[in-house]
């Protein structure tokens, strides 16, 4: 490649700005919009699946990925670059983690993986920025020991007197539970209770703060992701033109093997049409 | 030339015992029949885990800072200690990525699950082969001894301080027999909030 | 693929050339077999791994997962049978999630002996590949060299001669699982009482097209009778000279922990002032 000029196509305006970054982030504003809730026992990705013509066949659209058997992720923007960082992060959770330790990613090394290829597309030579925000979902086991988080809660409670609240302090690798991260174009990445992303996103978050509540369930943080959803969807919603995906208890029925000690199913799962029509019915 | 295995001498063990681990090692450092050095500990610590190291004396040395900066850096880039079944496919991954220039040290791991505490120990050979046990894992010049000495003395449930005595003597007596390994030892009994570390006396010859 | 790092390579060859020999690896010594029958097949491995002659690991486990409608038995060094079947299974996983579909017991087969051809057999893993996938229930045999095998019943490993003994006196075509998986673990077990290099128990595994179903330790023929009596010292036996403890809460004396502020999230581009 010596022979080809390769200047970073990303660079600084007088102003200090990025511009490039900029226009990135106005493309991911413009994408159908997407939405991610954490709950005490797991975490719910929601997106609308809009066809630009009546004829597409919706079913061949999918728009929320598997990346390892206990994350998920979804976007808003620009669809074929985040079919790229798709597989990107399939590949690197198994060379750059589980080929070495022999088990998948925690979601935050996941969530740096990812966005260190994002970076890295503001900095190279000869590419331009992904067009892309990720909302990504995982449960992590934790190495604390069980019970510890009682025992911490109950110093705490006699450390201060003030009455214990649920601080919505879950997940992570140590203690384990469920993470939901957003990583944007520039590379930076946010840890977030619920959120959404894309042309609705102020509006979908107004009313995820008004709707949002510490200790929600699962079910509940799929109601109101639904509810959000309604708020700013354009077209009908019903299980074709929905996507839901879900991390909660591990599916052992989609394991395909029995016997094998400390086997378990995935905790991601995406829902079926069939199962999303069921969410509606009981909206 | 004698086997790159046996040119400087060595013995490690460990064993499981109830809700408690041990690991220990002999502490000779030897270039054939002559002895260089009694104070050359073969078990590493790295936080809550533990590694044994018997082979290759310039192996083992530059295996234990291999694993040691591998381990620090899991620490800050995952903000918490290994464990150790992590830990133990860290090593086989590492031991196989030279499966054809292998390290000549045949590693041990032991330590407790941080989750639920349950001992766990295992060993590898040389590129990586993991050695699950739920018992007794045996390292070094004095392996053949070790396994016969294990094989007679361990049994399930030890208390720490009989996992202490069972440990030590299997190990003392491995290496009475063994002309490369001894001139004292380390031993390790390692439970769910302390870990204890004795110096035993052995044959000086 | 693994991307090996050679760098000691010189260095042990030169070794060698002093006189020096080679270390030996774990091998897994082994009796595997495999049978195919009426609406799946049947996978079956003893659990017995030597290193020359010490018996290294008396249950260690020689079944491998690829996929869930794919497992693999291994024979042959330890090390690499473990290694070679965990990065097909890998490869396998990422494609399978790109393609959507299953994967199918000749990818498998495929990409085991393009990676071991690959090496001229210097990967000494010597393989049983069985799966039930979309085109149907496939039983194969891989060699370390790359080459393949299509059979109705295979064995593999040092007891391979016992085993097929077994089958070519009771095999029959169409048989049912039950008569499969006896078949299977009889081979097995011929070869873990008359072969050395294979011992212990014997691990079946039971792949139809809807469900893998591994049973571990299905036969023990061989367990240990407890010790009557007891070698258990007492304590202070151990003459020591020295002794420290670490305790957990001592910890606290050397480290401290501080929960740091995190910033607010949600700035477009990050820009620490």
């Amino acid at each position: 490649m010596a022979d080809r000029y390769s200047f970073s196509l990303t660079t600084f305006s007088p102003s200090g700005k990025l511009v490039q970054i900029e226009y990135a982030l106005n493309a991911v504003n413009q994408g159908v919009t997407a939405l991610g809730i954490k709950a005490t026992n797991g975490i719910v990705l929601a997106t609308e699946k809009k066809s630009s013509s009546p004829l597409a066949d919706p079913s061949s659209l999918s728009k929320i990925s598997l990346i390892t058997p206990n994350i998920g992720m979804v976007y808003s923007g620009m669809g074929p670059d985040y079919r790229v960082l798709v597989d990107r992060a399939r590949k690197v959770s198994h060379t750059g983690y589980k080929r070495i330790y022999n088990e998948y990613p925690p979601t935050r090394i996941l969530v740096q993986d990812v966005a260190r290829v994002m970076q890295e597309a503001t900095q190279s030579g000869g590419v331009r920025p992904y067009g892309v925000s990720l909302l990504i979902a995982g449960w992590d086991e934790g190495v604390l020991p069980e019970g510890a988080e009682e025992e911490e809660a109950k110093t705490e409670a006699e450390g201060d007197e003030t009455t214990k609240k649920p601080t919505g302090k879950t997940g992570g690798t140590l203690k384990g539970g469920p993470m939901l991260y957003q990583v944007d174009p520039s590379g930076s990445y946010f840890p977030w209770k619920a959120t959404a992303i894309g042309k609705s996103a102020t509006t979908a978050k107004t009313f995820l703060e008004k709707r949002y509540t510490e200790g929600l369930e699962l079910e509940d943080a799929i109601h109101i992701a639904l509810l959000t959803l309604k708020e700013t969807i354009e077209g009908e919603m019903n299980g074709e033109t929905i996507e839901i995906g879900i991390v909660g208890p591990p599916a052992d029925h989609l394991l395909g093997v029995e016997g094998v000690e400390g086997a378990r199913g995935p905790r991601f799962r995406k829902l079926t049409p069939h199962e999303i029509e069921d969410y509606l019915t009981n909206l | 030339m004698s086997s790159p295995f046996s040119i400087n001498g060595g013995a490690c063990v460990a064993m499981v015992g109830k809700d408690c681990v041990a690991i220990a090692c002999d502490l000779r450092l030897g270039l054939q029949s002559l002895t260089v050095s009694n104070n050359f500990p073969k078990v590493f610590q790295y936080g809550d885990v533990f590694l044994g190291l018997t082979g290759l004396a310039t192996d083992v040395a530059t295996v234990s800072d291999l694993f040691r900066y591998k381990v620090n850096m899991y620490r800050l880039r995952e903000e918490r200690g290994i464990a150790p079944k992590t830990f133990a496919n860290l090593v086989s991954s590492s031991l196989y990525e030279r499966r054809f220039g292998p390290y000549f040290v045949s590693p041990v791991v032991a330590g407790l699950d941080p989750k639920t505490g349950e001992p766990f120990i295992c060993g590898f050979d040389s590129i990586g082969c993991i050695d699950f046990s739920k018992d007794f894992i045996v390292s070094g010049t004095a392996t053949d001894q070790l396994f016969g000495m294990c094989e007679s003395l361990w049994e399930p449930d030890l208390a720490p301080e009989d996992l202490f005595e069972t440990i030590s003597q299997a190990l003392l007596n491995a290496v009475d027999r063994d002309a490369l390994s001894g001139w004292g030892a380390h031993v390790y009994i390692i439970e769910k909030d302390k870990v204890t570390k004795r110096l035993l006396k052995g044959r000086q010859d | 693929m693994p991307g090996f790092d050679f760098s000691n390579y010189n260095r042990n060859a030169a070794l060698h050339a002093q006189g020096v020999p080679l270390p030996k690896a774990t091998s897994t010594g082994t009796t595997i077999v495999g049978c195919i029958f009426e609406g799946g097949v049947v996978i079956a491995a003893d659990t017995r791994a030597t290193s020359g002659p010490i018996v290294a690991d008396k249950n260690c486990e020689k079944l491998h997962y690829i996929s869930p409608n794919i497992w693999c038995a291994g024979a042959g060094t330890a090390a690499d049978t473990e290694f070679t079947t965990a990065l097909i299974s890998s490869q396998l996983e990422l494609h399978s999630l790109s393609t959507g579909r299953k994967p199918r017991v000749v990818t498998c087969m495929t990409l085991l002996k393009q990676h071991l051809f690959r090496y001229q057999g210097h990967i000494g893993a010597y393989l049983v590949v069985a799966g039930a996938d979309s085109t149907g229930v496939h039983l194969f045999t891989v060699h370390a060299h790359g080459s393949t095998d299509k059979l109705p019943y295979v064995t593999m490993g040092s007891g391979s001669l016992a085993a097929m003994s077994v089958f070519e006196t009771q095999w029959k075509a169409k048989m049912t699982q039950d008569e499969a998986v006896k078949l299977c673990s009889e081979a097995i077990l011929a070869g873990i009482f008359n072969d050395l290099g294979s011992g212990s128990n014997v691990d079946v595994a039971v792949i139809t097209p809807d469900k893998t179903t591994l049973k571990r330790n299905y036969i023990k023929p061989n367990e240990r009778t407890q010790k009557l009596k007891s070698y258990k010292f007492a304590r202070g036996t151990t003459a020591v000279l020295n002794e420290k403890i670490i305790r957990k809460e001592d910890l606290g004396n050397f480290v401290s922990v501080q929960e740091i502020h995190v910033a607010e999230p949600g700035d477009k581009m990050e820009v620490d002032v």
